[in-house]
């Protein structure tokens, strides 16, 4: 009995390792996450969802349209990649020709006028058809490879719907245009069921408030059905799935076409609130902030999803008013030192050494005669009006912006390369940089800071925790 | 005739540069089995170095040295900056990732080339800058089969085939190339017979970093411009290129270049600019359906 | 029907290495069969052709009188043959639980539309499959129960592993199982006990066993009869006894010219 028990404790220690290990940062999150069943938090989600037209502006009305494409969009790719492993890379493809097929169905393009309740069903069968032949010419493809294929698949799409407005068809004089080129399709109908149609933006919140709730409980059912559980089994070591009853390629094949049908519906939803589809909207941007949504929150879970898309898909909103964008800045600036710094006294220490660093850097810049902006022409909101008597900020502000940048992308990677004992003297330079080449360089160009700031989110998190903020750890053995 | 011959030149110059592309993503996809997303950006930085370089010795107006030193500068500069690029992604981005799940490098490689392509755009602006080449270089060509070819169309395709037969000496000949094959084969083992795979992994980035970083200055002297989106499309065509010659295999790639380079050419003067990229990944199906593993690469057996 | 399982004059060749050669191997229902031979002998390799993962060159494969060459590894499973791996193949972020109801996909039928809105049926059939996998754990005793269900399987002990992989070929509902080196890496009071369970697994329900192993303990306690092989071509077969001091197989563990010296 006494080794049956030792037995028993050799296995509880390696249970409770990860418990231990991920005691840092996931702890608080997962504990308030973890203390209420998943259906009061859904609730309140849904609660907040459905109020919050009744109080917001048009612009919110849109910011929440968006939300729930996204937030659909992550939904079908966490299927594909999270459950059944499946690295498609071509998944904003479906995307688009839900939109454009909806478009062409429904709008002056051929003069075709089908009712939304023929025109939605048909075209999400046609993505779903497309998905199966994608499925079936990649199915004995091995991961690296199916996202080969899958990026190309992705590309071509862009490429048909840019070129696809002049198509030489044999035996006929004139070139077909399908597509309408960069200039898309315009004039798309809007939804209408049962002669009400959906005038405003409101209507189609509504309509994906409902389409996202079902598609959770979708999910969350399948988690833990017969069909979750192969996807998830399939994901992890088809050559055992095989081995234990489960068709790896038929389950590879129905997780592809759903995925596709889940973003040709959500192209629907597109087409007719957008009224109008052009290329741009489907291409590698918004794959990337897709995948990067489906990551952060942890890939296979769905309630990583859900709050991984909503993150990402409010990130742009936060940056678009600079007032807005450097109360961001400085609160994740000022967690993330939290974070880094464990103790009170070197994060004291931290703070008081970047005050004292950045007024020898105002000191050198006088001293080097560069032209500085007074702060009133440059303070955009509380924060940078706090930080104007501090803040250098040179009249070329592009050219020591950008310095900055290299410095700062210089200074990160050293930080990563030196020891603990060093990093403490490295970091009031990097607060005080970072600080700099957002207010002077980052703040201004919104579009690209968003696309950079997702680029480091990657990298970062896969170095740092690639299960995501929800996902349980995984390992790979073999 | 003339079309012909044209295009054939169009379509080998084309397609030595894909196929110094695709030697990158083979040599890494050798060592490591990893997708190097970030390739194509790399390729980018190359075209970008060699621009400023031209600018900085004059510019293509008035260059303050010799145009055949001027090219040279071009050449070297674009090759180390790529290089230590290179060398930075894979100790930053890669390295850290080498025990993680598969997929954690993919998505960090995505996340890199979002980045590189983002910070030229900050850096640089979206302005697409021309190499100009006309301007500084225009010497009557050599005539092919009766046929006034582009001197720098030839230029461009002897250094493609010079740095192929390089690459090739370097893998076969050296201790380099030995430990490179080695970590291929199996790195593990390739520890314990005390191989340095770290240095070795490194030098592999250089070498094939290097690689793309000279088609990037290719590309700027025969289309002469640069932008910073313009290495995904070329890395996607690289990609390609590895992937039909089989990736792992160095013939391979150069091969699947110069079949993707000149398919590119070929259906761009006969068929239509459109179909170029549309036929290539018609291709890429194909071979992917009836050779799995690409037209050089060798079988792999499922090991249980 | 007296043959379980038939290897009917396999042949495999890996480019010019032939791993197979002309192979004939019969297990009756509820018999015990060891395949042993050293290292390259051919013996993963039969696994792999029977269960569908290489096809043979030549020859086939009949479970229960019926012709599974050449099928799906997943249909071959379904039609009664699972196995374990050598090298421990569990799906190791699933729960112990979970990795054991995965394997009833094969005997199991909600669809997608049915699990998707958590119909009454799927909902029956996922509650007799938790059971079900319930009574299958318990089949080793305290090991895999209680608090385990629902750890990952990667928590697990080794021994515990390979009782799981156990657990999950006996879950896909053959009667025909495969266990490719159970007691690898065990120690000796763990040997002890996989020897019991692969005996339990024929008494108590009724399995055929083929089993591939290197501890000549295992073989001796649990074969009813032991096929020999040496680069894959069978060079013994009767019981233990026989076939443990046959000279040819002697000769192959050991080496030429040793045989005659013991």
């Amino acid at each position: 009995m006494a080794e049956e028990s030792l037995a028993i404790g050799t296995d509880e220690w390696v249970a409770a390792h990860e418990g231990r290990t991920s005691g840092q940062v996931q702890g608080p999150v997962a504990r308030t996450f973890g203390r209420l069943p998943w259906w009061v938090w859904g609730s309140i989600a849904v609660l907040v969802a459905v109020v919050l037209p009744l109080i917001g502006s048009t612009y919110l009305m849109r910011v929440g349209v968006n939300l729930g494409l996204f937030l659909m969009l992550a939904l079908g790719l966490n299927l594909v990649v999270g459950y059944a492993g499946l690295l498609d890379i071509g998944y904003v493809a479906f995307y688009g020709l839900g939109a454009y097929g909806f478009a062409m169905l429904a709008s002056d393009k051929f003069g075709v006028h089908l009712p939304t309740v023929v025109a939605v069903p048909v075209v999400v069968a046609a993505v779903s058809i497309f998905g199966l032949v994608l499925g079936l010419a990649a199915r004995r493809l091995l991961g690296d490879y199916l996202a080969i294929v899958t990026l190309f698949f992705g590309q071509m799409f862009v490429e048909f719907a840019l070129s696809g407005d002049a198509i030489t068809v044999p035996g006929r004089a004139e070139q077909v245009d399908l597509t309408g080129g960069t200039n898309g399709i315009t004039d798309v109908d809007r939804f209408s069921f049962l002669g009400v149609e959906f005038s405003s933006d409101r209507w189609y919140y509504y309509l994906l408030v409902v389409l996202v709730v079902l598609l959770a409980l979708a999910v969350r059912r399948l988690d833990g059905s017969r069909i979750g559980r192969a996807w998830k089994a399939v994901g992890q070591d088809p050559l055992a799935a095989e081995a234990m009853t489960m068709p790896v390629n038929r389950l590879k094949i129905m997780a592809f076409v759903v995925g596709a049908g889940i973003a040709g519906l959500a192209g629907t939803v597109f087409a007719a609130v957008q009224r109008g589809v052009f290329p741009s909207s489907f291409d590698l941007p918004l794959l990337i902030l897709l995948y990067a949504a489906v990551i952060l929150g942890g890939s296979g879970s769905l309630k990583g999803a859900l709050i991984g898309a909503a993150l990402l898909s409010l990130l742009p909103e936060a940056l678009r008013e600079p007032s807005y964008s450097e109360m961001v800045f400085v609160l994740l600036l000022v967690a993330g030192l939290a974070l880094a710094v464990r103790s009170w006294r070197d994060r004291i220490i931290v703070v008081v050494a970047t005050v004292v660093f950045g007024f020898v850097m105002n000191l050198l810049f006088t001293l080097l005669h560069v032209q500085g902006v007074p702060a009133s022409a440059w303070t955009s909101g509380p924060v940078s009006t706090l930080l104007g008597h501090w803040l250098f900020v040179p009249q070329d502000r592009v050219l020591w912006g950008n310095l900055g940048f290299v410095g700062l992308v210089v200074l990160l990677a050293v930080l990563t390369l030196v020891g603990t004992r060093v990093r403490p003297i490295l970091l009031p330079a990097i607060v005080w940089l970072s600080i700099f080449v957002w207010f002077v360089r980052l703040a201004d160009v919104p579009s690209i800071t968003r696309q950079l700031l997702i680029g480091a989110l990657l990298i970062v998190l896969m170095i740092v925790r690639p299960q995501g903020l929800f996902g349980r750890r995984q390992v790979e053995v073999l | 005739m003339e079309l012909f011959v044209q295009q054939l030149v169009n379509g080998l110059t084309l397609g030595g540069v894909y196929a110094l592309i695709a030697l990158g993503y083979t040599l890494i996809y050798g060592v490591l089995q990893l997708l190097n997303f970030a390739h194509g950006e790399v390729y980018m930085v190359g075209a970008f170095t060699g621009f400023f370089v031209m600018v900085g010795l004059g510019g293509p107006g008035k260059p303050i040295v010799p145009v055949w030193l001027m090219i040279v500068a071009m050449f070297l500069a674009a090759m180390v900056v790529s290089g230590l690029l290179g060398v930075g992604i894979e100790r930053f981005a890669y390295r850290p990732l080498r025990e993680s799940t598969r997929i954690a490098p993919l998505i960090s490689a995505l996340g890199v080339s979002l980045f590189l392509q983002n910070a030229v755009l900050l850096l640089f602006g979206s302005r697409v800058r021309s190499y100009d080449t006309p301007r500084y270089w225009s010497g009557a060509g050599p005539q092919v089969a009766g046929v006034q070819v582009n001197p720098v169309r030839i230029l461009v395709l002897v250094l493609a085939i010079i740095l192929m037969v390089g690459l090739t000496r370097l893998v076969e000949k050296t201790a380099f190339g030995r430990g490179m094959r080695a970590v291929a084969y199996d790195r593990d083992a390739a520890v314990m017979m005390g191989i340095d795979v770290n240095k070795v992994i490194v030098l592999v980035f250089f070498v094939a970093s290097a690689l793309a970083g000279a088609a990037g200055v290719m590309v700027g002297l025969v289309f002469f411009n640069v932008n910073n989106y313009m290495g995904f499309l070329a890395g996607l065509k690289g990609f390609t290129a590895a992937v039909v010659g089989g990736i792992g295999s160095i013939p391979g790639a150069m091969l699947g270049g110069l079949l993707i380079g000149l398919i590119e050419s070929f259906t761009t003067a006969y068929v239509s600019a459109n179909f170029a990229s549309v036929l290539s990944f018609l291709v890429l199906i194909l071979v992917m359906l009836l050779k799995p593993r690409g037209l050089l690469g060798t079988r792999a057996i499922v090991k249980v | 029907m007296t043959v379980a399982l038939a290897v009917e004059q396999v042949t495999k060749r890996f480019g010019g290495l032939v791993s197979i050669s002309d192979l004939s191997i019969e297990v009756s229902p509820q018999e015990i069969v060891s395949v042993i031979g050293p290292n390259g002998a051919g013996k993963t390799t039969l696994f792999n052709i029977i269960t569908g993962v290489y096809r043979p060159d030549s020859g086939r494969i009949l479970v229960e009188g019926n012709d599974v060459t050449g099928l799906a590894p997943s249909t071959i499973a379904t039609k009664g043959v699972a196995r374990t791996f050598q090298n421990v193949r569990l799906f190791h972020n699933l729960t112990v639980i979970d990795n054991v109801m995965a394997a009833m996909y094969g005997r199991t039928h909600a669809g997608l539309v049915a699990s998707a809105l958590g119909l009454p049926r799927a909902r029956r059939e996922e509650a007799r499959v938790r059971e079900d996998a319930k009574e299958l754990l318990s089949f080793f005793g305290s090991r895999l129960m209680g608090y385990r269900w629902e750890q990952p399987a990667y928590s697990l002990s080794y021994a515990n592993r390979r009782r799981l992989e156990i657990a999950r070929a006996m879950a896909t509902g053959a009667t025909i199982l495969l266990l490719d080196e159970p007691a690898a890496g065990m120690n000796p009071k763990e040997t002890h006990e996989i020897t019991e369970v692969v005996a339990r697994l024929r008494g108590e329900r009724g399995h055929t066993i083929v089993i591939i192993e290197h501890d000549m303990h295992v073989v001796e306690g649990v074969s009813d009869r032991v096929v020999a092989l040496d680069h894959g071509v069978k060079i013994a077969e009767g019981n233990y006894a026989a076939v443990a001091t046959d000279p040819h197989v002697v000769e192959s563990y050991l080496g030429r010219g040793t045989a005659g010296t013991k």
